[in-house]
């Protein structure tokens, strides 16, 4: 049994430690309280958009031609993924939870309806990302730094850009991102989801964030419906929008914009679930420090203990020696 | 149509935030063709806005003002909604330092030795977001002290 002295050290080593990621702990909780409050604060622009996006391609798709970036491409042969990661570990299965997934969604699709193999690239952004590339050994065109408390939708604009762009040149035929879902505070579920081209007569699950029974995030479906009910009916007559100066201006300018409220829609959806994860991971790590310096405590008791008794039998005998 | 609307449900929502949620009765925004007032009753629209200035009557007869640097307004059957990409309320907005920011925002422009149309584009985007503010404070400076 070690000495009670090297114990003593060790109970206080992970005491410290225990200190540490007590404060991690509190530092992520108030980082995810934040995070959450962004992501709501976005929604209202994030479900406006999309119906006006809806509405818009109702009308312009009766008169003619969509948006280049509303029509599917017949052949899709490139993918493009933005991964959505964190910059810094300690966040438990955070990071690997969403690599898994995009790995086994590429595994998936890996191939088209007609039985050629999809070429897939990812875009990083997070530090952590290049795990895609050093484990799975997939192709990384770019790595973006990922800011932590995400404020304005200006810092994804590059980003965004470049899926937009690598569309409309035909450098990729569908833009997926992947990103962890903020489900609630315990639990966060990584999500792959079509970006671009943007559906707008998707069934209910392609609209970001709209999975599940949460409907938190992105469009609202329920939003939507009521919107068009209370505001676009009058009686059983609906009418529809004038658009100014045209429908296909208006398409132009606000089909970027709404790729850009999704994407940071995402972005920080994973900032809570990163901070969210970090929390519990941390909380588990304070827990764990708390058991082992219970148990070493115990070990000290005995070892003390241990040592008192040995050193009375050394007295005693020394004490018996002299009679 | 809607016979019984005389009043509107009006937002301002930029992508990070709600800046405004009011009634009013009316409503004057910059757009591409042109400034137009909305007014209740006003048929349904979309519509790009430009950089400038929005005036804003509300229920209780008070007249706001506010900045916009471009996005969408979308008018339903009683709700204005206003997709800005950035917008402020004047009473937010301090004099000096939009001033400021619109010098600073001019001088870039003339700092620029090589063309580049790009930063061209951001530069004037810039010094118009700038300049819309100033002009907000200075009416909303008007209407209060008249």
């Amino acid at each position: 049994m070690p000495s009670a002295k090297v114990i003593k050290t060790r109970i206080k080593s992970v005491n410290n430690t225990k200190k540490i990621t007590k404060a991690m702990e509190m530092v992520a909780a108030a980082k995810m309280r934040r995070s959450v409050e962004a992501v709501l604060r976005t929604r209202t622009y994030a479900n406006l958009s999309w119906t006006t996006v809806i509405n818009l391609s109702k009308a312009v798709g009766a008169a003619g031609s969509l948006h280049p970036l509303l029509t599917k491409k017949e052949k899709v042969r490139k993918v493009a993924i933005i991964l959505l990661t964190s910059n810094r570990g300690l966040c438990g299965g955070f990071n690997s939870a969403i690599l898994k997934k995009t790995h086994d969604s590429v595994v998936k699709h890996e191939k088209n309806k007609d039985g050629e193999k999809i070429e897939t690239e990812i875009i990083v952004v997070g530090k952590k990302g290049m795990g895609a590339y050093s484990r799975y050994g997939y192709k990384v065109i770019a790595e973006f730094p990922k800011v932590d408390i995400a404020s304005e939708a200006l810092e994804i604009r590059p980003i965004a850009s470049m899926a937009v762009s690598g569309y409309l040149e035909g450098r990729f035929d569908k833009v997926m991102v992947a990103f962890t879902d903020f489900v609630s505070a315990s639990s966060q579920a990584p999500r792959i989801k079509q970006l671009l081209p943007v559906d707008v007569v998707a069934e209910k699950d392609h609209y970001l964030g709209v999975v599940g029974r949460d409907t938190r995030v992105g469009l609202d479906q329920e939003y939507v419906k009521k919107k068009e009910e209370k505001y676009l009916k009058e009686k059983k007559d609906s009418y529809t929008f004038t658009f100014e100066p045209s429908p296909k201006e208006v398409l132009d300018d606000m089909v970027p914009r709404l790729i850009e409220i999704q994407l940071f829609q995402a972005l920080l959806e994973s900032n809570a679930s990163e901070h969210s994860a970090r929390m519990t991971a941390m909380h588990q790590a304070s827990e764990s420090a708390k058991d082992l310096a219970d148990r070493l405590q115990l070990y000290y008791n005995k070892a003390r203990q241990a040592a008192i008794t040995n050193e009375i039998a050394e007295i005693s005998a020394g004490a018996n020696a002299l009679k | 149509m809607f016979e019984n609307h005389k009043i509107i449900k009006f937002e301002i929502v930029t992508q990070e935030r709600v800046v405004m949620k009011e009634m009013i009765y009316q409503v004057t925004v910059p757009t591409k063709e042109g400034e137009i007032t909305i007014m209740p009753k006003h048929m349904p629209l979309v519509a790009i806005l430009v950089p400038g200035v929005i005036e804003i009557k509300k229920e209780n007869g008070e007249v706001e003002i506010a900045s916009v640097s471009g996005g969408f307004i979308e008018v339903l059957r009683n709700k204005v909604v206003l997709l800005a990409d950035t917008a402020e309320r004047a009473m937010d907005i301090d004099e000096k330092r939009a001033e400021e920011a619109r010098i600073r925002a001019t001088d870039n422009l003339k700092n620029i030795r090589q063309f580049d149309a790009e930063e061209y584009a951001s530069i004037s985007g810039a010094i118009a977001k700038e300049l819309a503010r100033t002009k907000a404070v200075i009416k909303w400076k008007k209407i209060r002290k008249p």
